[in-house]
């Protein structure tokens, strides 16, 4: 028993380890696709930014804070070196530290992010259930057109017709994404429209697969079993049935992080909103690379980190999985 | 019977106020007039220090959260005193100036001296070596700013300079900011600025924007708001609902996108001429533009009222030659060209040019786009085939600097203005070949004409020096100028907003209630 428990414990380590590595590997490959884009991408921020007011002087400096007469491969040493002591460089318009940049706006992200996500599965889930405990019902039909709908259609125009709606037609709720003042109460009101806007079409995406899943559960041998033995239809679609059919939307979830990453730009920007996309969007748009290197670095690992978890929580839902790495640690 | 006040109706009272607050916070937000108003900008605000602003969006805030010796009256471009008592350009070279007494920085700051206003203009001017200033042009021919007193200084150039008030002193360049309060905060001072103007900043935050608060310390005139808020909103279809909605109560738009606002209760729209020129440019040093004569087919091949119709719906304005009518020295008799396709195919017949294809390099917006089509079916007339080479900032705002824009054909391009002639001529000169004069256009006699129209004091010499400095532009064919636009305001009718005329500087501190 007890050596049954320290394999897993190697064994996770070991797995640990394997993806860590891999972790390593994924940011620095992602940061030099970045780093070669940047060269070759024409302009400087100074011209981007000053226009005509930009001096050859002013471009070259800028040019030199960033590194971009340098060689690719030094000015990865030199950013991975200032990561490893913290510090992600150093925005070269304002001259503030882009670490204190992403503090400010990362907020914004990861609640829209994580509400939209955490909204879309709870309605998603009961939503696919429903329709794989009465399918081919009306309902179930009209949730596959629904959800098909939501997927299609893109998040930005989710956002200008929830604020057509919402905003303007019934004076529901307010336009812009950010509370001037801060106040909870008025965030969480600016936060609706935005959210729904980033979760609609995962609540289609997750819907559909809860049922496909669900019904490709609930025809597996053991399910037929429980019920044989009289447990009741509802234990068992809820207790073991759902089990086994969330592991599939579990990886998308993770996954769809890094989706949801790339959508929350669009609308932060429909809803003006602060946000780590924003901020990359717009540092993009006038060439500083400081601000795009340092939020994308955090982005990556935002990503990596998030489908590290997904997978690590395979193993606490499914016992398979966890009795399957057991008695591979067991043989090994 | 009483009814004991449970739970349940705790919840339910809560969730209807909040119900209730939540529908009716819009329709309160509209509701006018208030002493506060919010506006919005469509570039983030970035460094709110005069040395290292990054444009006119952080010189509005920065100007009235400091103090110019002298500033704009409101709505116009002529100046009046502000935190001088007396300015005195006592010779060509040397004005000196009287601080008022008592103009007190925040922050607990002290007092504003003439060691705040030598340092303010030298940090621009005359930076330390290493150091690159942006617009150390602004202080062009400064050798330095004496101290006489407490409140008195000399302002001492090498040289005149006739723009020296307009686009200098009374500009953000001009700004006087607290010494003290520079060197504590350093590169704070950016996103923390210390400043004696009628309003300060009260919160700054990287895409959101910035809060004004009426500074009670100012001792000139009060503003009549007492906050202003400031938001970043990138989107122009979000500012139009926003302000429908009644969030926002102020924003610039361009005139289509500004139209579907004129019906909408309690909405004004206010349209005002730019002082923003665009204009079609020719690369006079490449094949088949080096030839004048192609160049002047082009011109007559184009019609500008239809590229006009095409890029602003028709409502911006003509443009005939380089300086708008506002601004001294425009050229009122300048050739208005006619479309004349017969006389356009003589000239590339004499030039020998046939089936000629060429690039027509445009910024990705609506405006030129649409502008670009219709010269492209223009040209197609005269036998010039066009490809539109659209671009996106970043790529398309280097296109002509260095090596590269020898390769430029063609180009639509708009450049902000002031109110100064030679600093819309600044562009065109030979110097700024491999710069910004992207049609690398070189004539000495344009040259001569900027430098002596830079330094002459006497407004109706300069006024001809600078007509023909146009003639000279008009003569190579190489501009064929389209429109200075025009910037629709779109705000709550209660709202009196004031800006220079041109409206690319606005003057928050003179906006009142209508």
């Amino acid at each position: 028993m007890v050596a049954g428990r320290s394999a897993r414990a190697d064994e996770t380590l070991r797995y640990l380890s394997s993806r860590l590595v891999t972790t390593v590997l994924i940011v620095i490959g992602a940061m030099l696709l970045l780093f070669t884009l940047s060269s070759i991408v024409p302009g400087d921020p100074a011209t981007t930014l000053f226009g005509p007011q930009a001096t050859p002087e002013l471009s070259r400096r800028f040019i030199t804070e960033m590194g971009l007469d340098q060689p690719v491969l030094v000015r990865l040493w030199r950013f991975f070196s200032n990561v490893a002591v913290g510090n992600l460089g150093v925005d070269v318009i304002s001259g503030r530290p882009v670490t204190s940049l992403i503090r400010e706006v990362i907020p914004y992200t990861l609640i829209l992010t994580f509400t939209a996500l955490g909204f879309a599965a709870l309605v998603g889930i009961p939503l696919g259930i429903y329709a794989a405990t009465h399918r081919g019902s009306a309902l179930d039909n009209g949730l596959a057109f629904v959800s098909v709908a939501f997927i299609a259609v893109p998040s930005f125009v989710v956002a200008i017709l929830l604020l057509l709606v919402f905003s303007i037609w019934l004076d529901w709720l307010p336009v812009l994404g950010a509370s001037r003042t801060g106040a909870l109460g008025d965030e969480i009101k600016r936060m609706i429209l935005p959210t729904l806007a980033l979760a609609l079409g995962w609540i289609g995406f997750i819907a559909r697969l809860i049922r496909t899943s669900m019904l490709e559960v609930m025809n597996e041998p053991y399910i037929r079993t429980s019920r044989a033995y009289g447990l009741s239809r509802c234990l068992v679609t809820y207790k073991y049935a759902l089990k086994n059919a969330c592991i599939p939307t579990i990886t998308l979830l993770g996954l769809g992080i890094g989706r949801l990453l790339g959508n929350a730009v669009l609308v932060e920007i429909v809803f003006a909103r602060p946000g780590l996309g924003r901020l990359i969007y717009n540092a993009i748009s006038e060439r500083n690379y400081p601000i795009v290197q340092g939020a994308a670095l955090v982005v990556v690992v935002l990503f990596v980190v998030v489908n590290l978890i997904v997978d690590m929580s395979y193993s606490a839902i499914d016992p398979r999985i966890r009795h399957g790495a057991a008695r591979a640690g067991a043989r090994a | 019977m009483t009814h004991p006040f449970n739970r349940r109706d705790f919840l339910t009272g809560v969730a209807g106020t909040a119900l209730a607050y939540a529908i009716d916070a819009p329709a309160q937000s509209a509701s006018g007039p208030r002493t506060n108003i919010t506006v919005r900008i469509d570039r983030d605000l970035a460094v709110l220090d005069p040395a290292a602003r990054t444009g006119p969006w952080d010189g509005n805030v920065i100007r009235c959260v400091q103090q110019r010796l002298m500033k704009q009256k409101p709505n116009s471009s002529e100046l009046e005193l502000d935190a001088a008592a007396e300015v005195k350009q006592v010779s060509p070279t040397v004005i000196e100036f009287r601080l008022k007494p008592n103009q007190m920085f925040t922050d607990g700051f002290g007092e504003m001296t003439a060691e705040d206003v030598k340092f303010s203009f030298e940090r621009i001017g005359l930076p330390a070596k290493d150091a690159v200033a942006t617009y150390k042009n602004d202080w062009l021919y400064l050798t330095g700013v004496e101290v006489k007193s407490k409140y008195e200084g000399r302002i001492v150039l090498s040289q005149p300079r006739a723009n020296l008030f307009d686009v200098v002193i009374g500009d953000v360049s001009g700004c006087i900011v607290c010494k003290k309060a520079v060197e504590q905060r350093a590169a704070d001072i950016a996103t923390k600025p210390v400043g004696s103007g009628p309003y300060q900043v009260v919160s700054l935050e990287r895409q959101k924007g910035a809060t004004l608060k009426r500074n009670p310390a100012y001792t000139g005139r009060k503003p009549y708001y007492e906050e202003i808020a400031i938001r970043f909103i990138s989107d122009a279809r979000t500012t139009d609902l926003a302000l429908r909605s009644g969030e926002l109560d102020f924003a610039v738009l361009s005139p289509s996108a500004a139209e579907p606002l004129r019906s909408v209760s309690g909405l004004m729209l206010n349209e005002q001429p730019s002082i923003a020129y665009v204009w079609l440019g020719m690369n006079v040093e490449k094949a088949p533009f080096n030839d004048i004569r192609v160049r002047q087919a082009i011109r007559l091949a184009l019609d500008v009222d239809q590229m006009l119709t095409a890029g602003y719906n028709g409502k911006a304005p003509r443009l005939n030659t380089l300086l708008p009518p506002q601004i001294l020295g425009h050229w009122r008799e300048a050739p208005v060209y006619k479309r004349n396709v017969a006389e356009a195919k003589s000239l590339l017949a004499a030039a020998g040019v046939s089936n000629a294809k060429v690039k027509l390099l445009i910024l990705n917006q609506a405006a030129y786009q649409n502008m670009a089509l219709v010269a492209r079916a223009l040209l197609q007339e005269v036998g010039i085939t066009v490809e539109v080479d659209s671009q996106e900032g970043g790529t398309y705002w280097n296109s002509g600097k260095g090596d590269v824009g020898k390769n430029v054909d063609m180009f639509i391009v708009r450049f902000n203005g002031k109110h100064d002639p030679n600093f819309i001529m600044q562009w065109f000169v030979s110097k700024q070949i491999g710069e910004w004069n992207w049609q690398r256009w070189n004539s000495p006699e344009f040259d001569a004409l900027f430098a002596q129209s830079a330094g002459e004091l006497d407004q109706a010499k300069r006024r001809q020096e600078v007509i023909d400095a146009q003639k000279l532009m008009d003569k190579s064919a190489a501009f064929v100028w389209l429109t200075n636009e025009t910037n629709t305001l779109v705000h709550r009718n209660w709202i009196k907003p004031a800006g220079v005329p041109g409206w690319i500087d606005w003057q928050y501190d003179d906006w009142t209630a209508a």
